[in-house]
């Protein structure tokens, strides 16, 4: 029997091969799709999940009361844990220096910039990085050891053999000093949330540091392996109120969050989770079994449509005894071949767009066949063949045998209606994934566009460290001399995001409730002027008014929550010390656009609380005043590598989802507008064949080739215009709940629904005109003399 | 073989309601040749389909090898037919995908014959119709007295108890009408049940007993040449 249903699915395929090809190209486009989306959210499902002890490893999450959650934590907080609480069988530090720049390792006469972590002793333990030098236990005892990876050992040593012992020297922006080599990692998988070149021992940060050690700040982040038997619950409750008792400080209390859901689930709201890139994963899920389905539908409408050629065969089979049973397993064999054929294409083309999918995603995945992968991937094949078959099945084993076999097909009204539903919702979905990406693309550009109220073109910024630490202003003055380069300053970290709050700033008339928290920069002089930043009244800091080391700049935000009419002039109190506010800068978009603009503080911070440099090069000159100042800083600075970053690479990765999503929408709207109208372009074809003989009698009886085409195109017309009264409004929602997401937004105009709307309309009306421009060209005489 | 008792067939539409047979009591004994003959829309067909069992009466009970199948399933039906019907049909049926050997060897697979017995039983049929040269054409190559031809090899391959032929000359020239009516003379002869509609008296007169049948009820009956009202 198996063999009979191959041999008819067989010789259907070669008979219908238009068909065969409709549905090859779009389950093959739909697999393929649908395949690199399950590699993706493969990838984002597996982050962080390696770790051998995964199922125990936790991160502490530090909440503060009325305001945001945080993953910084106090710097005892992991010693305490190991030490004071039973079920915590490792804890460790975990302190990310990343915006301290990055230091700089030497060895002999090779100088490498290179990622590290400071962490304590038991890290090794605690995460599954392999040693393959080393022992774990061991390896970050001593606080002159330096634990690196493989390559950063070839790199150093252009060996990985017998270098334990070895030593190397770390410069940083705070200290500088010697460490012995005392482990050898493999390479940090992709999929790591933590990323480092090397560690050092956390107990060096907290030696150099002081204030790491105090539980009234926040610095490190603190993860956890509790043992098998811990209850979470009461565990948290144990820690919730571990600051207070260590510092009185009650306004900040802890919880655990498992580590595998650092990755997906990193947003907070009041310390409740909120979702995070999990958002997405779901949204690109369902975007791939849309699109799935839409192929199925394909397959779905062109079985049914065609059933006419089938009912004999049908007929006849039940006649000599075949059960419907039978008849569904063919049917639906036929479908699932049909899968695995376009499987097989589909590979094919994963294999092709692989990279660009990579490019977009900013991933480094690989089609491999291990089990789990092949496992779904021939799940997700017999899925779509069992839904595409589906309704064939049932449609085609349910005719009466006498009714066929006499040739007739008498196709119910709900027949017709569940063909032109289906193509209905092949429509909405199309129309839906248009109008996204539409939006999606208006959102970005408004972005991209918009006047952020600061300059960060054209500006580049580097660390400070070695001799430039030594004499910033110096080197400062020396820098903007140099051919090209407009300005230059220097402040703890960039313009772009935040970096840090402070609720302790108190004015004449606070409200004692009042705990609003201000964003801050510490700065040096020239920062607002190099960054174009407008002041609403008052001034910046300048040199020429004396010491402005107690003078204090807010922008307009933060002037209107304290309430000030005439803000010039007066004061206010910053960590126990009065202030003078000197000037007002107008708002400007200093996080993403996603946040509204909040209170933010400038004040003038001495030379070593000044991180970064900044330097702004006249446009069109980037190149040679790069060298220039790359000659220069050679000199000034020997043994440290410049190593720099332009300004709007940082703004760009505020927006790297919404990048990412921007570019994806659009290619997964045109691959559904295409399968929707490769489906459509068969049912007209098949419409075209059907009416044939009706087409020939209206141009003999005098109808032109026009009317012929509008008669043939009006019904595909009516069914994409039902699918608008659906899709729009759908679409509406869906786009106004992203936007919602964005404190600045576009404004939903409704020429973009219009715009998606004449899109799809156009697209369907070509699809449909080639078929019936053809039907209505040809010669009556031909399809009369047919019939 | 076959007995039915007041049958009755109504198809209902929205609109209006058509009785196509109306009391119908008829029988037919084992090893018989039973012609059915009738004015176009009488219900002879009607009639045949459901002593084929590809559909159930509105009313009436049928006896089928003292089965009362008229409430059966059509799972059970089915079952029942693969086992011991065989139908001819006038436009043939014959599935397009498939050879003449296929076609052929189609009702053996429902009945879940081995392979061997299938090859053996095929070339059997083929050799007594003469179609062994034919065997891998398909339909569409044959004409049509060929293609009839298939059809009662495809009935019979299955050795059936009863073959139910539709008007099975009706798509034929005299020539090949004959050669068919005598490959069913010949079945009946070897012991099959033949019932036959047809609208030929000369066909008719192969049976050995002529049911006619006007409006959807049996008007007479004639056998051995004889009429009984």
């Amino acid at each position: 029997m198996l063999r009979h249903n191959l041999l008819i699915i067989y010789r259907n395929f070669k008979r219908n091969k238009s068909s065969f090809f409709i549905n090859l190209i779009g389950l093959s486009t739909g697999l393929a799709c649908t395949l690199l989306i399950y590699l993706w959210v493969n990838d984002e499902l597996n982050f962080d999940k390696f770790h051998k002890k995964g199922n125990q490893l936790f991160q502490v999450i530090l909440q503060f009361q009325n305001a945001g959650t945080i993953e910084a934590t106090p710097g005892p907080l992991a010693e305490t844990l190991a030490a004071e609480m039973p079920e915590v069988e490792y804890a460790t530090p975990v302190f990310d220096p990343a915006v301290l720049g990055k230091p700089t390792l030497s060895v002999k006469d090779k100088n490498i910039k290179a990622n590290f972590l400071y962490v304590g002793k038991d890290y090794f333990n605690i995460f599954s990085f392999n040693l393959i030098e080393g022992n774990a236990n061991q390896v970050l005892a001593d606080k002159n050891s330096i634990v690196i990876s493989e390559e950063l050992a070839m790199k150093l040593f252009n060996t990985t053999k017998n270098i334990i012992g070895k030593t190397l020297e770390v410069k940083h922006q705070f200290f500088e000093g010697t460490f012995q080599v005392s482990g050898i990692f493999k390479r940090v998988p992709s999929n790591s949330s933590l990323q480092f070149d090397f560690v050092l021992p956390y107990m060096v940060v907290n030696e150099k540091i002081p204030s790491f050690s105090d539980w009234k700040n926040n610095n490190p982040y603190t993860y956890v392996i509790l043992n098998q038997s811990a209850n979470i619950k009461q565990f948290n409750d144990k820690i919730a109120g571990l600051i207070k008792r260590k510092c009185g400080d009650s306004s900040r209390t802890l919880f655990l969050r498992p580590y595998a859901d650092k990755y997906l689930y990193g947003s907070y709201k009041n310390g409740v989770q909120v979702g995070g890139r999990i958002e997405y994963v779901k949204l690109f899920s369902i975007i791939a079994i849309f699109i799935l389905v839409i192929a199925c539908i394909n397959f779905m409408n062109l079985s049914t449509a065609k059933a006419s050629r089938r009912i004999k065969e049908i007929g006849m089979k039940k006649a000599l005894g075949a059960g419907r049973k039978s008849l569904i397993i063919q049917y639906m064999g036929e479908s699932i071949l049909m899968a695995f054929l376009s499987l097989i294409i589909a590979i094919l083309l994963v294999e092709l767009f692989l990279p660009q999918f990579n490019e977009i995603t900013g991933k480094h995945l690989r089609l491999n066949f291990k089990i789990s992968v092949l496992l779904s991937v021939l799940c997700i094949t017999l899925f779509t063949g069992l839904v595409s078959g589906s309704y064939p099945a049932l449609y085609l084993s349910g005719f009466n045998p006498v009714t066929v076999l006499k040739g007739k097909l008498n196709t119910s009204i709900g027949e017709l209606w569940a063909r032109k539903g289906l193509v209905i919702f092949q429509f909405i979905i199309s129309v839906i994934l248009i109008v996204s990406a539409l939006v999606v693309y208006k959102q970005i550009e408004f972005i991209q566009t918009k006047k952020l109220g600061y300059d960060k073109d054209n500006i580049i910024y580097f660390d400070k460290e070695g001799r430039v630490a030594e004499n910033l202003d110096a080197f400062l003055s020396e820098v903007k001399n140099i051919p090209g380069i407009v300005n230059a300053s220097s402040s703890a970290y960039t313009i772009i995001g935040s970096h840090g709050k402070t609720p302790d700033v108190s004015w004449e008339g606070k409200k004692p409730n009042n705990k609003i928290s201000f964003g801050m920069h510490h700065i040096n002089y020239d920062f607002i002027d190099m960054h174009d930043i407008e002041m609403k009244e008052g001034r910046t800091y300048a040199k020429d008014f004396g010491s402005d080391n107690s003078k204090i700049i807010f922008n307009e935000a933060a002037i209107k929550i304290m309430g000030f009419k005439d803000p010039i002039g007066k004061v206010i109190n910053l960590w126990g010390e009065n202030r003078q506010i000197i000037g007002v800068t107008k708002d400007f978009y200093y996080e993403s656009l996603h946040e509204s603009v909040k209170p933010l503080l400038f004040i003038l911070a001495p030379p070593f609380q000044n991180l970064k440099i900044m330097v702004k090069i006249k446009a069109g000159t980037e190149k040679e005043t790069i060298d220039k100042l790359r000659k220069f800083h050679e000199k000034y600075n020997p043994g440290y590598v410049l190593e720099y970053k332009f300004l709007d690479e940082d703004y760009q990765a505020l927006y790297e989802s919404e990048d990412r999503v921007a570019v994806l929408s659009r290619y997964f709207a045109g691959i559904a507008i295409l399968i929707s109208c490769l489906g459509l372009f068969g049912l007209a074809a098949f419409t075209a064949q059907k009416r044939q003989k009706e087409i020939g009698i209206r141009k003999v009886l005098g109808s032109s080739a026009l009317r012929i085409v509008y008669l043939l195109s009006s019904d595909f017309t009516k069914i994409v215009l039902a699918s608008m009264l659906i899709s729009l409004p759908v679409s509406y929602f869906i786009t106004k709940h992203w936007l919602d997401g964005f404190a600045y937004r576009i404004d939903l105009k409704l020429w973009y629904f219009i715009g998606a709307a004449l899109i799809t309309l156009f697209i369907a009306w070509v699809t449909v005109g080639i078929q019936a421009v053809k039907a209505a060209m040809a010669n009556p005489v031909e399809s009369l003399r047919y019939e | 073989m076959i007995k039915t008792e007041n049958l009755k067939k109504i198809y209902t539409t929205e609109e209006v309601e058509t009785t196509a047979l109306n009391d119908v009591n008829f029988e037919v004994e084992e090893g018989e040749f039973v012609s059915i003959m009738g004015p176009s829309g009488c219900g002879k067909s009607t009639l045949l389909n459901l002593l084929g069992m590809l559909d159930n009466p509105s009313d009436g009970q049928y006896f089928f090898l003292d089965h009362e199948v008229s409430k059966y399933s059509e799972r059970q039906r089915a079952n029942l037919r693969k086992e011991n019907i065989g139908f001819v049909f006038q436009s043939f049926n014959l599935i397009d995908e498939l050879t003449v050997y296929e076609n052929i060897e189609l009702p053996l697979l429902y009945l879940k014959v081995s392979s061997s017995e299938r090859k053996k039983r095929v070339n059997e049929v083929l050799e007594e119709m003469l179609m062994i040269p034919r065997k891998k054409h398909f339909p569409q190559q044959l004409s049509g007295g060929q293609q009839q031809r298939v059809a009662v090899a495809r009935a019979l391959v299955a050795r059936p108890k009863l073959i139910l032929a539709d008007e099975p000359t009706g798509n034929l020239d005299s020539t090949h009408g004959d050669e068919v009516l005598k490959l069913l003379a010949e079945l009946h002869g070897a012991g099959t049940t033949i019932v036959m509609v047809t609208h030929s008296p000369t066909y008719a007169e192969y049976g050995q007993r002529c049911v006619h049948l006007f409006d959807g009820q049996i008007i007479s009956e004639n056998m051995n040449g004889k009429f009984h009202v």
